[in-house]
């Protein structure tokens, strides 16, 4: 092979990767996604906040001729994003979906929006939801939809009738989904058995949560419990109190009736859980009404009810999304009305795959309609005197991650001092807060 | 002469079985992530899992593919990791030549400095990043997403390409010089083509790298240039793990690295045999 030989190969080599990088960098001027329009607002949100916002999207589309592009990040990539930008003081978006419990994290480099919470709408909103909105005397997010835990209970099992006259000849009262902690027990503890006769359990009760905290958060708030946690306005750490006490044993003493490895279950392990039908009872989020696989087991014989209560009454931790404009956005205006927009037509959420809003009147618009069962349990639980808020403070999901999860991984492990795991989560904490 | 050859044999054994329980460790959790691709939404959550779906179905690749933003976001996955993968031959193969070649103390200074590069946590130049292309005006183009690529994968594409220069004796490029090239021209001709087999293994690593990042895609990325690992990650919501569409998604963007590793297969093997045979 001579030199001359391989130059005409090089030339077609130099001349083909020239062409193919000539239309990679066409391409890449602009990526797959398409031109960004001037008169556009960009809204980034969490998978779940893109379902409940696009048809509201659209409709402001048509109404007003400004499009409201959805960008989807996942939830901790949200974060990280929204952190960065309003770290930086340079933001790509113009809104942004935020967690609940990211508010006060964020309130710093968000625009108050104070004119959008008039009486009217205040008074369409769960108290929980308003009192989180407003962080340091300024209302910093709108909220555009809110979940909460309730009870789902198998239908098949409860309606039973055998279960029926077991329930009642052990127990002394008629079988019912529970509404309080005792009731919840005994449903627990009656349904963990062996249906098939092989000697082993395979239906459960309930499930307990080790790997997540609101759960025990609401259980928390269900003693009466004013302050789960900490008290945000006196800086005060209460999680070793005796409410937190009495909270973590019952949260605690469920574990015999539900399955093994209960410090690595979440959500979506207890869902999977309930899906399988191996719990006759669920706490879970309201939005899970809807979302039963149609091959499940239980599919068709699910039924929702309100959270169970303890000596504070029934209570639940809102789960809601707001939206916010970062206060370096350049289009404050067109956001501001785009978030009054949400407001208003916040019923067009209901019809979503997660079917959530957070209007208190989009809520009773359903109450009645079947099918939307999960509705009044959400209602009964928001308005609750005792559901309260997470605090509001900008270190809680270190809080949580470091101290409340760690904490509970804990306690669901056999022979666990909760006294002294309450002790050690204070100590944690407040180290955290100076 | 016969305990000698049992002895081989057996020796053979071993390392086959040992070979077989390597492949099953690396292969079986994509080997599963296939399976799960396959099956029911039901049974992909079931507890305990089952490993071959009882129903096969293609529900899940039709429900990932159908989902808004994928087919695009596949798009930009190609062109960021393509343009990632050009961007750093260019730049490493003269660098990592000059520094091989003129064996300076500078030049041995760089290469240290380059692989210090790689000690930088990614997130402590995700900020700046976002800063200076939204300031460049190229923010959300696969464009800057593949220049943020090119910080990573650059210092160690420098150290792959020169660790095969050195593989190459100097005689080579003399031989081209008398034969008249120039050191350009010996370089295009001559050396790169002995050493294509570790062009091939920068090119994948540069292109993997590009292929699986999340973190700058995630910062640098919005509508335009969103790649496939944000919109598989999407999957995951608050609200519930879609683990079919997500395997099934998943699934899709294996196939072309795959192919590519499948084509390249025999440079890469001259490639990793390369600096072996340095003498």
């Amino acid at each position: 092979m001579t030199l001359r030989d391989t130059s005409g190969r090089a030339r077609t080599a130099s001349l083909g990767t020239a062409a193919a990088m000539a239309g990679v960098l066409a391409l890449s001027g602009c990526g797959a996604g398409g031109d960004a329009a001037a008169d556009e607002l960009t809204v980034v949100v969490e998978g779940g906040g893109l379902a409940e916002l696009q048809p509201i999207a659209d409709l402001y589309k048509s109404e007003t001729g400004t499009t409201v592009t959805l960008v989807e990040l996942p939830y901790d990539g949200l974060y990280d994003r929204v952190q960065s930008e309003l770290g930086s003081g340079s933001v790509s978006f113009d809104v942004a979906a935020l967690d609940a419990i990211w508010l006060s994290a964020f309130s710093d480099g968000v625009s108050p929006l104070d004119d959008l919470f008039t009486e009217d709408v205040k008074a369409d909103l769960f108290p929980g939801l308003v009192s989180e909105a407003q962080i340091d005397g300024e209302y910093v997010g709108m909220p555009i939809f809110t979940n909460s835990e309730i009870l789902y209970y198998r239908t098949d099992l409860f309606e039973d009738p055998q279960n029926q006259t077991d329930f009642e000849a052990k127990y002394g009262y008629p079988l019912a989904p529970p509404t309080n902690w005792e009731q919840y027990r005994d449903a627990a503890e009656f349904f963990t058995r062996d249906t098939d006769g092989d000697g082993q359990i395979d239906l459960y009760g309930t499930d307990v949560k080790g790997a997540v905290e609101t759960e025990w958060l609401a259980t928390v708030s269900q003693t009466g419990e004013e302050h789960m946690v900490l008290d945000p306005e006196t800086g005060e750490v209460t999680i070793d109190d005796a409410e937190h006490l009495e909270a973590l044993d019952y949260y605690t003493s469920l574990l015999p009736y539900a399955p093994a490895g209960s410090a690595q279950l979440d959500w979506a392990g207890a869902q999977n859980l309930f899906y399988q039908g191996q719990l006759a009872m669920m706490r879970f989020w309201g939005h899970a009404y809807t979302q039963t696989p149609d091959d499940s087991p239980v599919a068709g014989e699910i039924g929702a009810a309100p959270m169970i209560a303890g000596a504070g009454g029934v209570a639940g931790v809102p789960g809601a999304w707001y939206l916010s404009v970062p206060a370096a956005g350049t289009k404050q205006d067109l956001a501001k009305d785009f978030i009054a927009f949400a407001y208003e037509h916040n019923d067009l959420s209901i019809d979503t795959s997660l079917g959530l809003v957070a209007r208190i009147s989009a809520f009773e618009s359903q109450a009645e309609v079947a099918g939307r069962e999960n509705y009044p349990a959400i209602l009964e639980t928001l308005n609750a005197p005792a559901t309260r808020p997470r605090p509001a403070t900008p270190q809680w999901q270190e809080i949580v991650d470091t101290v409340l999860t760690p904490m509970l991984q804990k306690a669901v492990e056999p022979g666990a001092d909760n006294a002294a795991l309450l002790q050690e989560a204070e100590a944690q904490i407040e180290a955290i807060l100076q | 002469m016969n305990g000698i050859e049992t002895r081989r044999r057996s020796t053979k054994a071993i390392l086959y079985v040992l070979l077989a329980v390597i492949l099953v460790l690396y292969g079986f959790p994509f080997v599963y992530l296939l399976l799960t691709s396959f099956k029911t939404p039901s049974e992909a959550i079931a507890v305990p899992p089952s490993v071959v779906p009882d129903v096969w179905t293609l529900e899940n690749y039709v429900a990932a593919l159908a989902k808004e933003g994928v087919v695009p976001a596949l798009v930009n996955s190609v062109v960021t990791a393509v343009l990632s993968t050009l961007f750093s031959l260019v730049l490493a193969v003269p660098a990592a030549y000059a520094v091989t070649r003129y064996r300076t103390p500078s030049g041995r200074v760089f290469v240290l400095a380059a692989l210090v590069t790689r000690m930088v946590p990614t997130i402590a130049i995700g900020a700046p990043l976002v800063e200076t292309m939204r300031a460049l005006g190229i923010s959300d183009t696969s464009f800057a997403l593949a220049i943020a690529h090119t910080t990573i994968s650059l210092p160690l594409s420098i150290w792959l390409m020169a660790s095969f220069f050195e593989a190459i004796p100097d005689e080579l490029e003399e031989a081209a010089k008398m034969d008249g090239a120039s050191r350009l021209g010996a370089l295009w001709r001559v050396v790169l083509p002995v050493v294509s087999g570790g062009l091939a293994v920068t090119a994948i690593f540069a292109f993997l790298a590009s292929w699986n990042e999340f973190l700058f895609a995630l910062l640098l990325t919005s509508v335009r240039a969103q790649t496939t690992p944000i919109v598989i990650a999407n999957f995951q919501t608050q609200f519930g793990l879609d683990w079919g569409a997500m395997t099934a998604l998943a699934a899709v963007y294996s196939l072309p690295v795959i192919l590519l590793t499948l084509a390249l297969q025999r440079h890469i093997v001259a490639g990793l045999t390369l600096g072996a045979v340095k003498g």
